[in-house]
């Protein structure tokens, strides 16, 4: 670094930061309005509880980041998760293996899942949006099939309960996987040649092939990881509500998918951060408690936190290409080189 | 007398520091077909967007019917007469025949009424003009290229054009199609229309030409007309020229061999390559040997197969017939990964979407293809990587703000560059270059060639892919020319370019060398 022009580093550093410092920002002022109007919002309690809801759709979030970065896409997860819940509660009840073995399980038949997003779309090269928008379907559909749509696995043993309602030291417990998840992969992506791949595949795939890299195994790996880390996402889940049904993490994909766009990645692959994906999730997370602890006359509560993530996603979406419309080019390019660069 | 068609006096155009025209003069006369030679690169595709209104001419007079147009675009050239039909139709290939002449004629308001037998009655007219034994009924899919090419000479009849661009009409074509073609193009003179006749294949110009004009370098080298003995069916001949002088005017006279150091006596073979082939990427029963320390060219028109030559030599497409040695020892390279493991480089013809990542960084670029060796255990190290960019940043001259630097914000020449750093960095036994000056300035390009020229003094063995044939003949120890998906001559000594080019247009002479 230290032969840059220092004129450049600034600029450099400058674009890079500019949206994760944004991102911070936004939730100083969540927790300010919130904490000034919201009812218990400020409280140890209250966060702890925010942690919790948000453990599962971070984690998605998190293993969605490196798909978004290859310029893919991974409907799926959601419904893997509930698939992965319903198989891990029918190994414990029906087969009656223990809780850690079918665990295990749960995060094997992710990678099942994920593996088969995998070899549709890097096998038979169809396009990622279809293949998982198919499997989004298939999975909830057998998860369905397998309860007969009313079954629910409870009476879960108090070890297994303790990962989605216990605590370590006055954190949940499962926030601790979200961490070594949130650590992981940030290793993965930012610091080793797997995410200097995915990253460059994102930007020209055709680039990266001809450059030698194995472009298609590197994709494969994104959806298996995504869809192991559903399957590990299944069990908070089941240990938080206490019970394993057929509709676990409904929604929770495109949950997943705002998180990682708010957080500054590109929908075009290349350009994206765990950082940001992280800031995402906890803003929208803030977000979504902090409604509801709205007096009433204040709002009519949670029902207005669809309208205000649309109208952040899009902002987030809008003001970067604003403001290079603005730029002294004064030209808009596509998304992809106009966004701040996060590597 | 009436005036010419259309008239272009000293048509200037460049594109950054590429001078693609460079003052052409151009006349059209009615009922004459004017066939446009030239090289690859020579300007000819320039030309016919600056007569069709898409690029605007930097200099010079563009004038239709002896009315100058001042600034001409696709939409007045179209309203002007001025049709082209390219190589590759652009009709909507699940659409009908009719349904894609009433899409080209009829009025372009989205609320109206289609007339469907006036529609049929039209493009049954038209269709009848150029001869095309098919129904207007048919899906364009249905169709073959000269085929679709006929449609697209209806629309531009139906539209009332009396300036015809044709571009390389015959390339897919059959000889009775051709035939045909030629049929059509003699129907349109007869009525006063001018064609602009655009072949690579002389023996066409000769068969269907009033007269010609070369282009060389962007600019109109010469003009000559021809006559026609007896009717109009006959082959014409040159007014004191032939199809030699022809292939001078196209090369040149200045087209000096630079003699280049030969390789040294008894330098081992690095690669043999035995009737390789691909069915799919059209290349077959290709045969040479590149030694240690040698360069060697390959030339031809664009659409000859080099490209896809290489592209089977790095694995994107791998071969399905012949052999590969390497060192003497036989391989199968079935992906690039495999190539870049056996000691290949390609630096590939589109910089821009396969040499480099213009999003990542200089470094990031130039460590790209040596992951497995300056991160061996899979975890960057930022430092490596800037010292193994920094040393081809200093070697190769490449100017950026640092290492760090996006690759788009380098010039083209520099991008080039970072392009070779990567393959140098692989420490390659063979690499293949394929157009590696294209689109770079006059500093770059020298600079690039001495880079060439001193990788084979260390032993790198190169096979050099160009139109150019300055540059072919500047670097080449030998020289190989491809035709029709197959290398069809290999000199060994110092061929002329003349006898290049005849290879490359398939007019082999008794002197020249078969392969």
């Amino acid at each position: 670094m230290q032969s840059f022009p220092a004129p450049l580093i600034r600029i450099v550093s400058g674009l890079r930061f500019r949206h994760e410092a944004g991102l911070m920002l936004l939730l100083a002022i969540e927790l300010i309005v919130f904490g000034f109007f919201g009812r218990r919002f400020l409280t140890a309690d209250n966060g702890v509880n925010i942690i919790r809801h948000s453990v599962e759709i971070g984690m998605l979030a998190l293993v969605m980041l490196p798909v978004i970065l290859t310029g893919g896409i991974d409907l799926s997860v959601g419904s893997l998760l509930g698939l992965c819940a319903v198989l891990f509660g029918k190994l414990w009840r029906d087969v009656g293996v223990d809780w850690p073995m079918a665990a295990v399980g749960s995060v094997v038949v992710g990678l099942i899942g994920g593996a088969m997003n995998a070899f549709l779309i890097t096998r038979l090269r169809l396009p990622p949006l279809i293949v998982t928008l198919s499997t989004y379907s298939l999975f909830r559909g057998l998860a369905e099939a397998i309860t007969q749509g009313t079954d629910a696995f409870t009476g879960f043993p108090e070890s297994f309960l303790f990962v989605g309602t216990g605590a370590w030291g006055g954190l949940p417990a499962q926030a601790g996987l979200l961490l070594a998840c949130a650590v992981g992969i940030a290793m993965l992506i930012h610091q080793t040649t797997w995410g200097r791949s995915i990253r460059a595949i994102g930007f020209s795939a055709e680039g990266a092939e001809y450059a030698g890299l194995p472009v298609r195994r590197r994709v494969a790996s994104a959806y298996c990881l995504a869809g192991a880390i559903a399957g590990l996402a299944a069990l908070t889940y089941t240990a938080r509500f206490g019970t394993a049904k057929a509709d676990a993490g409904t929604g929770y994909e495109l949950a997943a998918i705002t998180a990682v766009v708010l957080g500054g990645a590109s929908i075009f692959g290349g350009r994206g951060s765990v950082a940001g994906t992280v800031l995402g999730v906890a803003v929208l997370g803030v977000l979504g408690n902090g409604l509801t602890r709205l007096p009433a006359t204040l709002s009519t509560a949670s029902e207005i936190t669809g309208i205000v993530t649309g109208l952040l996603l899009l902002a987030s979406l809008a003001l970067p290409r604003l403001a290079a419309m603005a730029g002294p080019s004064g030209t808009a390019g596509t998304e992809k080189h106009k966004r701040p660069k996060s590597t | 007398m009436t005036p010419p068609l259309l008239q272009l006096i000293g048509i200037k155009k460049a594109f950054g520091a590429v001078t693609a025209l460079n003052g052409v003069n151009f006349e059209l006369r009615p009922g004459e077909v004017h066939a446009l030679l030239g090289g690859n690169g020579a300007g000819k595709s320039t030309l016919i967007k600056v007569i069709t209104g898409a690029h605007p001419p930097d200099a010079g007079t563009v004038a239709v019917g002896g009315y100058p147009i001042s600034r001409l675009t696709p939409a007045i050239a179209r309203s002007l007469g001025i049709a082209c039909i390219y190589q590759q139709p652009a009709l909507f290939p699940d659409l009908t025949v009719t349904e894609n002449i009433g899409l080209r004629l009829e009025s372009t308001s989205p609320f109206r009424r289609v007339r469907h037998r006036e529609r049929r009655r039209l493009a049954g007219s038209l269709l009848r003009q150029v001869g095309a034994g098919f129904s207007g009924e048919t899906g364009v899919h249905d169709l073959s290229m000269p085929q679709q090419q006929l449609v697209e000479i209806a629309c531009a009849i139906g539209a009332g054009a009396k300036i015809l661009i044709m571009d390389e009409p015959t390339a897919s074509l059959t000889q009775p199609e051709q035939e045909l073609l030629f049929g059509v193009v003699d129907n349109l003179r007869r009525n006063g229309s001018g064609i602009i006749y655009i072949s690579h294949r002389l023996e066409e110009i000769f068969r269907i030409a009033d007269r010609v004009t070369v282009l060389r370098d962007g600019e109109s080298v010469v003009t000559r007309d021809l006559t026609r003995t007896g009717s109009a069916e006959g082959t014409a001949i040159g007014q004191g020229f032939d199809e030699a002088d022809l292939i001078h005017w196209m090369v040149g006279r200045n087209l000096e061999r630079t003699p280049v150091a030969i390789p040294p006596a008894g330098a081992p073979d690095r690669l043999i390559v035995h009737g390789l082939g691909c069915e799919d990427s059209g290349v077959h029963n290709i045969t040479f040997t590149i030694r240690a320390g040698e360069i060697v060219g390959l030339t031809g028109l664009v659409g000859a197969g080099r490209t896809e030559l290489a592209r089977i030599l790095f694995g994107l497409t791998p071969a399905d017939t012949g052999e590969i040695r390497l060192d003497g020892i036989p391989v199968t390279i079935s992906s690039p990964e495999e190539a870049i493991a056996l000691g290949i480089g390609y630096l590939p013809e589109d910089r821009r979407r396969h040499g480099i990542i213009l999003d990542l960084s200089v470094a990031q670029n130039v460590s790209m293809s040596v992951h497995s060796r300056i991160f061996p255990r899979g975890w960057l190290r930022p430092n490596a990587e800037q010292t193994l960019a920094e040393h081809y940043i200093h070697r190769l001259g490449i100017k950026t703000a640092g290492s760090g630097a996006d690759a788009n914000t380098l010039s083209g020449g520099n991008q080039q560059k970072v392009a070779m750093a990567r393959w140098l960095a692989t420490n390659p036994r063979v690499l293949i270059l394929d157009e590696p000056t294209q689109g770079v300035d006059v500093g770059a390009k020298s600079e690039i060639h001495q880079h060439i020229r001193r990788l084979v003094d260390e032993g790198l063995a190169v096979l050099l892919i160009s139109s150019e044939l300055a540059e072919i003949l500047a670097l080449s120890h030998r020289i190989g020319v491809m035709r029709s998906g197959t290398l069809t001559a290999l000199f060994d000594g110092q061929p002329s370019a003349a006898q290049l080019m005849r290879a490359a247009l398939g007019n082999l002479e008794p002197g020249d060398p078969p392969c």
